[in-house]
């Protein structure tokens, strides 16, 4: 019985220990916005990295993945003490944790966020705010090794991820091999958005195919997809980019994957990459207010390094009024 | 627990801290089964959610041909498929190699030989089991392709992560094996050679036969182990459910499945979520099976020698 009450009272210690952590973390995180320093960049306070500290938690698309990665890696350099997690898990499972668990102060998104999920934002006490960093051009590609096909039509890349099971199926004029497919997880938006473009909303066909690889992790579609000449598959620019040695990137309606013809909105798959994150969060945590305050202020600056395209600078000058509206009052 | 034959030598009832020590010993001990007990607990109660979903039916489950939820398709064979493949191969690669290496070892090696060659079979069972991935991804694959070649062989499939299971298991059979062999009397393996067998047929008539019961428990264990194998496959065996018994081709395995899931691809309010949960039911009730059988038959063919 005694040793009972000691378990007892150990537990409550425990549990009032851990309370009083979280409500100390609480109290540093409502400090001001004492990183504001220096003039301000594209309309935005000048941001002083060396006076950032705490944490900051992201997830979302693998796409907007290496963008993130690499401005989070500048904050560093530039003097962010603190800890960024960036979790590289899809578009539709970052708003899952940042719209109804609640987990990420801010969340990478490679397609627009749904009405779904601003209600579920909404339902935590979430109001989430959209940031345009970039864009894509949605990458179609083929192993270096592949002789037969440059371009695809829309009408073709339908066939290609759904019902042709050979490649002679799509045209005559192709082997007659089967299609290795290598398509991003179903949680990702780039399924979405190519479900959108190409299969008018309705996934359904391209889960139906055969020799069907899906993952999230875009460097397995990679692999997968170099390793034959009847592969093919598709994810953003950047990850076509980095292995552009091994890899063909098709051009779609006859239309090359380049800046010019995605800054003109001809290249039928180019699409926007976002942030999403919240008023209340930027301002009781200082440091995300900063983070995506140094985000939109470089992002174009690292951008095409990452491989991606800048955005329209009036989108950009959109997200920065955004980010000056939500953190209003609060230095 | 039983009463304790051995008394004090002075009589005296046994001391208060040895009884406390004796406590917090059986409190771990418990500790342990009750983790056991709520792992099981979650997963029935998550698959019960799953099942409860009206798509998904019992016999649609353990009949369809078809996994993809995200489509209302709940045939969970291609993945067992999978799973069974890779762990067949695994079987057959490593079932007779580590019974080798166990004879080797018991029965042949100098002590001098068996002391370097134990401690490098440790090794190899102490690698990471994501290296094992690797391996398979970028050593395997490209040997095997180079034998059968590119056309046959795809970049993911199930044969390279069987066989390099089957490389991950065989240290534990050939350690456990061998364990299993050297706990044979002497007297059997002098009695075989007094009756004018050679070495060879000693050990394989008399000696492998007397371990059979360490020996079967020994090939359940290791199968139980590859079947639960997961980053192996992940890596390796392919990213999407495929019903085919072509080792060559990719598929997706029950284990790889989960963890596709789980890394993010989907909501955690979905079906595909649930399902997860049920798979790793399945995959729990077979492992779990799997030892029990193995501890039942170490039991059955169990001799008593003199």
């Amino acid at each position: 019985m005694k040793r009972l009450s000691i378990i007892v009272l150990m537990v409550i210690t425990l549990v009032s220990l851990s309370a009083a952590g979280k409500s100390e973390s609480e109290n540093v995180a409502t400090s001001a916005f004492s990183w504001i320093e220096g003039t301000e960049v594209e309309g935005l306070p000048g941001v002083n990295p060396l006076k950032v500290s705490g944490n900051i938690i992201t997830a979302g698309s693998s796409t907007v993945y290496p963008l993130s990665e690499r401005m989070a890696e500048r904050f560093k350099e530039e003097g962010y003490s603190g800890v960024i997690t960036i979790d590289s898990i899809g578009s539709g499972a970052g708003f899952e944790r940042f719209t109804v668990s609640g987990e990420t102060d801010i969340s990478n998104a490679s397609r627009g966020i749904k009405a779904s999920e601003i209600e579920d934002a909404k339902e935590i006490g979430r109001n989430p705010i959209e940031f345009r960093v970039g864009t894509d051009a949605l990458a179609v590609v083929v192993s270096k090794e592949n002789t037969f096909i440059k371009n695809a039509t829309m009408e073709e890349l339908g066939k290609i991820f759904s019902t042709a099971t050979l490649w002679s199926d799509v045209n005559p004029s192709y082997p007659d091999e089967p299609i290795q497919r290598f398509i991003p997880g179903t949680d990702s938006g780039t399924f979405d958005y190519f479900a959108e473009e190409v299969f008018s909303k309705n996934p359904e066909p391209m889960l139906a195919a055969s020799h069907l690889q899906l993952s999230e992790d875009d460097n397995i579609l990679v692999q997968g997809i170099k390793g034959s000449p009847y592969a093919i598959g598709y994810f953003g620019y950047a990850y076509y980019n980095e292995n552009a040695d091994s890899l063909n990137i098709l051009n779609i309606n006859g239309i090359e994957a380049s800046k010019a013809n995605v800054d003109n909105n001809s290249y039928p798959l180019a699409r926007p990459l976002f942030l999403y994150s919240d008023a209340e969060i930027m301002k009781s945590k200082p440091q995300v207010a900063a983070f995506l305050d140094f985000y939109l202020s470089y992002v174009n600056e690292e951008v095409v390094g990452v491989g991606y395209f800048p955005a329209n600078e009036d989108e950009l000058n959109k997200a920065r009024q955004a980010w000056l509206d939500a953190t209003q009052g609060a230095y | 627990m039983t009463q304790r034959s051995i008394t004090h030598p002075f009589g005296k009832k046994r001391r208060l801290h040895e009884r406390v020590i004796e406590t917090i010993l059986f409190l771990f001990a418990l500790f342990s089964i009750m983790i056991t007990v709520g792992i099981a607990v979650i997963l029935i109660r998550e698959s019960f959610l799953f099942f409860s979903t009206p798509e998904v039916t019992l016999v649609g489950f353990f009949t369809g041909k078809t996994w993809q939820p995200m489509i209302d398709m709940f045939g969970f064979l291609p993945l067992l498929n999978a799973t069974i493949t890779t762990s067949v191969i695994a079987m057959l690669f490593a079932i007779p190699l580590g019974l080798f290496v166990a004879i080797y070892l018991a029965e042949y090696a100098t002590d001098k030989v068996r002391g370097r060659l134990k401690p490098i079979l440790e090794v190899l069972a102490g690698i990471p089991t994501i290296v094992y991935g690797y391996f398979a991804l970028t050593f395997m694959t490209p040997l095997l392709r180079s034998i059968f070649g590119q056309e046959t062989v795809e970049i993911y499939n199930t044969a390279s992560a069987g066989l390099v299971i089957g490389i991950l298991v065989l240290p534990m059979i050939a350690t456990m094996a061998e364990d299993a062999i050297s706990a044979v009397p002497k007297e059997l393996r002098l009695a075989g050679l007094a009756l004018g067998g050679t070495p060879i047929e000693t050990t394989f008539r008399v000696v492998i036969p007397a371990a059979l019961s360490g020996l079967s428990a020994t090939f359940l264990l290791a199968l139980s182990r590859a079947i639960g194998e997961t980053m192996i496959v992940a890596l390796a065996a392919g990213a999407g459910p495929n019903m085919t018994f072509n080792p060559f081709e990719a598929a997706e395995t029950i284990t790889g499945y989960i963890v596709r899931i789980s890394g993010g691809d989907v909501s955690y309010n979905s079906v595909d979520y649930n399902s997860i949960f049920a798979l790793g039911l399945v995959l729990f009730i077979i492992t779990f099976t799997l030892n029990l059988i193995s501890r039942k038959v170490s039991s059955l063919f169990y001799q008593e020698y003199e």
